[in-house]
């Protein structure tokens, strides 16, 4: 017999047809460590409340129904066991996904999440100058398959769109699944829409992402959204040059460093914002120069800038380097 | 100890209060630092996106200025802590590591990948315990409560501060329980602040700042404090910005995490750099009984 601890949780309960406001119901159970959240949920609605609403279906991690927040974190209810959670909180409170309108208790709204999924145009598009052969499959090489990573792992629980907080700062940014697939088309030999691709991706696209790598975290199946958004944004820096303010400012931080070995800051703002952008920007500067006079001295170098140019010259050029 | 010091761009430059701190606390700690002239920017998060190899090949040569010299490597920039680490990372694999050892060899150098990263908050972490750090507290930040606030590249996406959960950590809020202070725990700690587009969509960026603000103060923060410079410029130095686009006043003081260090073992304001803060730090120094003169 397995020993049972005392498991206290504080579940989210909202029906916006009855309550005015949303409130946190405390239960407390008494589980074995290694138990599933989903577990205690579906224990709570059979045996104490079953007015519960939440999303479930296969209970191990494959259908991707059951993502909502566990102590904050997006995760699978299912994948997540009760017992390092109470290790790190001492309780368990379960909120339902961010970034979609409640419907009731834990169970979420996910058109904006497949409604971003579909932006992407999540099919194949023949390349008219690469045909698929009639009749016949098309296979790729183990190389090529490689280059998807773990992007079709993807079960699309919708958990890092909950964990986004560039999501939740811009609606307009299609969020980390949406790209993680996008990568997956872009690299896809077969497939010859990617410029139709990233133009459907705008305004939000591909530079809202602040790189926090909560997506990455959040992920039950390891996809990482986060490295295939990084992925992404080289490509397009290759497929279209530094055309939007993201890419100018990756490009121009890499100029910058050639030159010098270390960042210029008021360099780079000129070099992302144009010389109208740096005169909008011109108060906040002088604000922030007077405190910290380092802004406007002339910019350093590095003792072996040399080395970091020869860098630039071997690495720059193999595979079209930006 | 002595360790290869790497102190970022923005420590160097508009971070100078930072450089300032850290080299406070080293004397008073007894680590010597060792410092690298030829140490380059690590690419912030930006050149890697721009050429990912390249950009670990830049800190392949960081990194083995620190190894020929048998030392491990302390940053004080959550975003250096990570892209360093990532280099680290990215050498294991075979494809990456012939193309930046054949790079770094026509430059006469070499890097085997045995060179430790560590974060100046992992190191206080690791060798100044609770139990000796404490004895060495002369102004204990009784009755200041702080908002941690990590920096996404420390957490994530792994293995930049070892031992720490990429969501739930804790040992910055040990850190501040063994100076006298009162963490305070709120969901923005382990957030983003914004930067990354700070120059790229600054509403958005200032909106995400002034959220984790706002929360830290919903909880009761006096002053939020931070391991990374980059969150400092997005938290403190656009922290009016960031009030605009929340729609009130913010009047939190953002402090660098060796600077609250240096504080509680007895540093002034002066030797901190305090007064080159935008936003005015007076109200939590004067919760510690210390008061800046002015600059």
């Amino acid at each position: 017999m397995v020993e049972s601890v005392s498991v206290p949780l504080s579940v989210y309960r909202f029906d916006p047809g009855r309550d005015a406001s949303p409130r946190y119901v405390d239960y407390r159970l008494d589980l074995p460590r290694h138990t599933p959240v989903l577990t205690a949920l579906l224990k709570i609605r059979s045996e104490i409340d079953s007015s519960l609403s939440l999303r479930y279906s296969c209970r191990s991690a494959i259908c991707g129904s059951c993502a909502m927040l566990i102590n904050s974190k997006s995760r699978l209810a299912c994948q997540t066991q009760v017992g390092p959670e109470l290790d790190l909180h001492g309780r368990i409170v379960i909120d339902p996904m961010r970034n979609q309108p409640v419907l009731r208790d834990l169970v979420v709204d996910q058109r904006p999440f497949w409604q971003d999924y579909e932006r992407i145009l999540p099919h194949l598009v023949t390349d008219p100058r690469h045909p698929m052969p009639e009749g016949k499959p098309n296979p790729m090489t183990p190389e090529q398959v490689e280059r998807f990573h773990e992007t079709p792992r993807c079960i699309a629980c919708g958990a890092c769109y909950s964990a986004c907080p560039a999501k939740e700062a811009d609606p307009t940014f299609p969020g980390p699944m949406a790209l993680a697939k996008l990568y997956r088309f872009v690299v896809d030999p077969r497939d010859g829409a990617t410029r139709e691709r990233l133009l459907r991706i705008q305004p939000g696209g591909l530079w809202t992402c602040l790189r926090c790598h909560l997506c990455t975290t959040s992920c039950p199946k390891d996809v990482q959204p986060s490295e295939r958004i990084r992925d992404l944004k080289e490509l397009a820096i290759r497929e279209q040059g530094a055309t939007e303010a993201g890419s100018r400012h990756a490009v121009g931080f890499k100029e910058n460093l050639h030159d010098r070995g270390l960042l210029n800051e008021m360099r780079l703002v000129r070099q992302t914002d144009g010389v109208l952008g740096m005169l909008r920007q011109a108060p906040q500067g002088i604000r922030i120069a007077a405190k910290k006079p380092e802004l406007l001295h002339k910019p350093r170098r590095i003792e072996g800038q040399e080395e970091v140019r020869r860098l630039y010259e071997l690495l720059e050029d193999e595979e079209g380097g930006a | 100890m002595r360790l290869a010091y790497y102190p970022g761009c923005v420590a160097q430059e508009s971070g100078k209060e930072l450089d300032m701190a850290t080299r406070w606390v080293a004397r008073k700690l007894g680590i010597e630092l060792v410092e690298f002239p030829k140490f380059s920017c690590c690419g912030s998060g930006f050149v890697d996106e721009a050429n990912m190899v390249l950009n670990v090949a830049l800190n392949a040569r960081n990194l083995s200025f620190a190894e020929a010299a048998g030392l491990d490597l302390l940053t004080i920039c959550s975003t250096c802590q990570g892209m360093l680490t990532l280099a680290n990372r990215k050498l294991e694999e075979p494809a990456i590591r012939t193309r930046v050892d054949s790079a770094l060899g026509q430059l006469g150098l070499h890097y085997s990948g045995t060179t430790k990263v560590k974060h100046l908050l992992q190191v206080l972490t690791e060798s100044y315990p609770p139990e000796k750090l404490q004895p060495l507290v002369v102004r204990p930040l009784r009755g200041l409560k702080v908002g941690a606030f990590y920096g996404c590249h420390l957490l994530r996406p792994q293995g930049e501060l070892p031992g720490e959960d990429g969501e739930d950590p804790h040992s910055f809020e040990d850190l501040l329980r063994a100076l006298g202070a009162e963490p305070v725990m709120y969901r923005g700690r382990v957030m983003c602040c914004g930067f990354p587009i700070l120059f790229v969509k600054e509403g958005t960026a200032n909106r995400i700042a002034g959220r984790q603000i706002e929360d830290a103060a919903a909880h009761g923060a006096h002053a939020m404090a931070t391991p990374c410079p980059l969150c400092h410029i997005s938290l403190d130095s656009f922290q009016n910005h960031a009030a605009r686009e929340v729609g009130h006043p913010l009047d939190m003081p953002i402090f660098h995490l060796p600077q609250l260090v240096g504080l509680a073992l007895g540093a002034t304001p002066e030797e901190l750099g305090l007064a080159r803060h935008l936003v005015d730090t007076e109200a939590a120094l004067r919760r510690i009984g210390t008061v800046a003169t002015p600059a």
